[in-house]
């Protein structure tokens, strides 16, 4: 149970995170100017391109991304340790 | 390291020196990252004491966020705790950072103040990618990995009999 909690975890947070940056920034570069999350103004001022994704949605689905690993932060806190966790320490990676 | 010498693409590599690569790897980057928060806040406290007006002001302005109203609200009800909180907690995080004390406490605030810098500063103009957010993921990466636990205090302090008992004090520290 617990393995699929941190595979689902995983995956949902790292798909949201590689949509909010990658995915939504591929369609955005491909469909030309303005190539970003900012609409583009010529010297006057005046907006002569807008984003097709806002940056307001971009963050946001990456900020659910970053939400999700506090929401799974926040289920290993409250759910019991496992029985070696509980005397053990996490090893040293080298 | 060693290598044929007639193809040196050829052999076997050997990344250890005097000690484990990826423990100094953790801990050279996120040390640098240490440094980075402490600065801040301190000069907050010597130039504005703690009544830093700015940081109310700010989340006052935020007011076309994926966040949607909560800076806004924030700004306009918690301005008691933003302009004290701000230098004191800056100062706090980065202290505890540099010690490697309580290093995933610290570095969850972190996140929240990197949040709050990505996306209300808003500077997007060379992509959604910048500096607060490559500063938010790497407070993220610490509390993943623990970055306290090498050559930080928590190594220590999770030895201690306290946390022995509550082990669960370890989702803080490391």
């Amino acid at each position: 149970m617990t393995d699929i909690i941190d595979k689902a975890a995983m995956a949902l947070s790292a798909g949201l995170m590689l949509l909010g940056i990658v995915g939504m920034g591929i369609l955005e570069v491909r469909r030309r100017a303005p190539y970003g999350p900012v609409p583009l103004t010529n010297e006057a001022g005046d907006v002569i391109a807008t984003p097709l994704f806002s940056a307001q949605l971009r963050t946001g689905v990456v900020l659910a991304g970053i939400a999700v690993l506090g929401l799974y932060a926040a289920y290993k806190i409250v759910t019991p340790l496992a029985e070696d966790a509980q005397t053990g320490h996490e090893t040293i990676a080298d | 390291m060693s290598y044929q010498s007639s193809n040196p693409l050829v052999g076997e590599v050997e990344f250890a020196l005097d000690g484990p690569w990826a423990a100094y790897w953790i801990a050279f980057p996120t040390c640098r990252h240490r440094m980075v928060v402490l600065p801040p806040g301190i000069t907050k406290i010597i130039e504005s004491g703690f009544s830093y007006s700015y940081g109310a002001m700010y989340m006052q302005g935020m007011s076309d966020t994926a966040l949607g109203g909560i800076p806004v609200w924030m700004g306009n009800n918690l301005a008691w705790l933003i302009e004290p909180g701000v230098p004191l907690f800056e100062t706090l995080i980065g202290l505890a950072l540099i010690a490697g004390a309580f290093t995933r406490l610290a570095a969850f605030g972190g996140v929240i103040f990197m949040t709050l810098f990505w996306v209300g500063n808003a500077g997007f103009g060379h992509g959604l990618v910048n500096s607060d957010f490559m500063g938010l993921l790497l407070f993220v990466t610490m509390i993943v990995l623990a970055a306290g636990r090498y050559y930080g205090l928590d190594a220590i302090i999770e030895k201690l009999d306290v946390v022995e008992q509550h082990p669960k004090l370890r989702y803080l520290l490391g």
